[in-house]
């Protein structure tokens, strides 16, 4: 344990060695912001009008909720994985007595918690700013089931993200293809970042439910705003679990292979 | 003495080893690119042809051969990195393949091109990493990294950032790094490459010392063969993925160096011609000329030199390493 710690302080040391690089992405961020709250408050500037189900009020919630849960459930240090295989930097980390998935995973949650800090400055500032009609939810068990879901959430990724970096194994070349069109394209599109998937025609939706990309962003913020809840929530929380489960395994067996079929390129 | 301890006192056996790599071949263009998206064509590469050696605790041994003749092939092999195709593979008693903690607490390997500090950090915060994460006592640690700081002359180096630092002085920190742990078997995969003469030296005379004062069993690659006459006693050289020679590097000059070189000086212009009927002439210098004769003539070509020439001195040497490493490899 104390050697994931290590990891975490140099992890956390590395992050603000680029300082201009650092203040220009929480400036993106807070762009991004920007952007988002005035395109929707464009769109509902009409207080009365409900659109798929979504107020004003709700949409912007949900719309301040999936900077906040990407920035914590889609940041991740890991996307450095594929590259390392590929270049032959895998190496290193072979050569030690640590495990990758844990350095990797200590990794990315040192970035998250990072990202976390300065996303929560940014956005108390914001929000004094706008003063955007952001439901904040007090029921103590609607908090509880939120952060429980982003912890499964996270794990989600971490695996998924594992699993898509093992393909220059055999393929130096694809890395950041795959990478792209997995993690990027239908990640985003199927998590629920871009818009609330409860808004597309409901067989596809609950198609959608059974699949793990929900439960990254969509499922966390709806437990948030109170949506999902008892039964609804167990549910939801069962099949997310079931993923992970079989997402470890998957990844697993993957990088047993993998590193069977590694060359230690790069020399 | 029981077979048992017989094979424990072997840091490193292998035998039969067999590695094949599948690659796909590309073909250049644009043309190829596409063609190798559809039908990729897979060539299996042998790398590996069945190696077969031991090396006893505390050896340090040169690795010679030409690029792509097996050597990295065999370091990745014996440290645990690539899985063998077949062959057995044993590294202080354990299967370098299972990665075992207590395996890579016990080896460590060098590779002249790779990197493990962190780029952006200085080198001390790499050092501390790998203190915790090889477990090494804190006591234990601050001395042997104040005895290698010292050995290696980096003290003025452990804060800056790695990045700004040259090669040669990184690659001494990258040593400190790797042997922080102090290995009992070190992999060295061209430690002296991209470096200069003086720097070439000083790791040369690390390495040596290292090896003496720990009792390291030391395997080590290189091309260039001043590291291996100045540190190997003994050399297996590995070409297209068979083993050539495995015995002293004396030996090796021996059986492969058939000629020896005279260098004389001549004292006066003279026929230069006239010396071809005492040996080749390889190299006409004037004063100096430098001939290659039959080993077993050189005493009797160097008497009729001293006889029938104006010589105003004379030497008689060995062929350089270089030169008899290219025979072994010609077949020669």
């Amino acid at each position: 344990m104390k050697k994931y710690f290590s990891v975490f302080k140099i992890s956390f040391q590395q992050e603000f060695v680029y300082r201009l690089n650092f203040i220009m992405w929480r400036l993106r961020n807070v762009m991004q912001i920007f952007l988002v709250f005035f395109l929707w408050d464009t769109v509902f500037s009409d207080p009365k009008r409900v659109v798929f189900g979504y107020d004003r009020e709700k949409i912007l919630t949900y719309v301040f909720a999936i900077l906040i849960v990407k920035a914590f459930v889609l940041s991740a240090r890991a996307v450095d994985v594929a590259g390392d295989i590929a270049r032959g930097d895998l190496t290193n980390y072979l050569l030690k007595p640590v495990s990758y998935f844990k350095y990797w995973f200590t990794r990315d949650i040192s970035s998250k918690s990072l990202n976390l800090l300065f996303a929560a400055v940014e956005f108390s500032l914001l929000y004094l700013i706008l003063k955007p009609p952001f439901f904040f939810q007090t029921n103590p068990l609607s908090l509880i089931a939120f952060v429980v879901s982003i912890a499964v959430a996270i794990f989600i990724f971490f695996t998924l993200l594992f699993i898509v970096s093992a393909v220059p194994f055999w393929a130096p070349g694809m890395g950041w293809g795959v990478h792209f069109l997995v993690t990027v394209i239908i990640v985003e599109f199927l998590s629920g970042s871009l818009f609330p998937i409860n808004i597309l025609p409901g067989n596809i939706y609950r198609f959608l439910l059974l699949t793990p990309f929900p439960y990254l962003i969509f499922f966390p913020i709806q437990v948030y705003l109170g949506n999902i809840e008892g039964f609804e929530f167990f549910r939801g929380l069962l099949t997310a679990v079931f993923w992970s489960v079989l997402l470890w395994f998957a990844m697993r067996a993957i990088w047993k292979k993998g590193l069977m079929a590694y060359q230690a390129w790069g020399r | 003495m029981n077979k048992n301890e017989k094979v424990s006192q072997k840091a490193i056996i292998v035998e039969g080893l067999i590695k094949n790599f599948e690659v796909t071949e590309k073909e250049k263009g644009i043309r190829g690119t596409i063609s190798s998206l559809f039908s990729p064509k897979k060539k299996t590469v042998r790398a590996l042809k069945g190696v077969s050696f031991t090396i006893e605790r505390g050896e340090l041994v040169g690795f010679i051969g030409p690029n792509g003749a097996g050597k990295t092939t065999t370091l990745k092999i014996l440290s645990g990195l690539i899985y063998p195709s077949s062959g057995f593979t044993q590294v202080e008693g354990f299967n370098p393949w299972d990665r075992k903690p207590e395996f890579l607490k016990k080896i460590s390997l060098v590779m002249g091109q790779k990197n493990q500090l962190w780029w952006d950090l200085p080198a001390i915060e790499t050092f501390d990493l790998n203190r915790v994460i090889y477990e090494i006592p804190e006591r234990a640690y601050k001395e042997r990294l104040n005895e290698l700081v010292s050995l290696l002359e980096v003290g003025k180096l452990l804060n800056i950032p790695v990045r700004k630092l040259s090669l040669g002085q990184r690659m001494r920190l990258e040593l400190v790094a790797a042997l922080l742990h102090k290995p009992s078997v070190i992999f060295f995969d061209e430690p002296t490459i991209g470096l200069d003469l003086i720097a070439q030296q000083k790791m040369r005379d690390f390495i040596l010392e290292y090896n003496k004062k720990n009792q390291a069993t030391i395997l080590l690659t290189s091309h260039n063969m001043e590291d291996l006459a100045d540190l190997a006693k003994r050399v297996i050289v590995i070409d297209r993925g068979k083993l050539l020679f495995d015995g002293e590097l004396g030996k090796l000059i021996e059986n492969h160096a058939k000629e020896k070189i005279i260098k004389v000086y001549l004292a006066k212009d003279g026929d230069i011609k006239k010396l071809e009927k005492i040996g080749k002439i390889r190299k006409v210098d004037f004063p100096q000329v430098v001939l290659s004769v039959p080993r077993t003539a050189a005493a009797v070509a160097a008497a009729e030199l001293l006889q029938n020439f104006p010589v105003a001195d004379l030497t008689i040497e060995e062929e350089p390493i270089e030169e008899i490493i290219r025979k072994v490899f010609s077949g020669k």
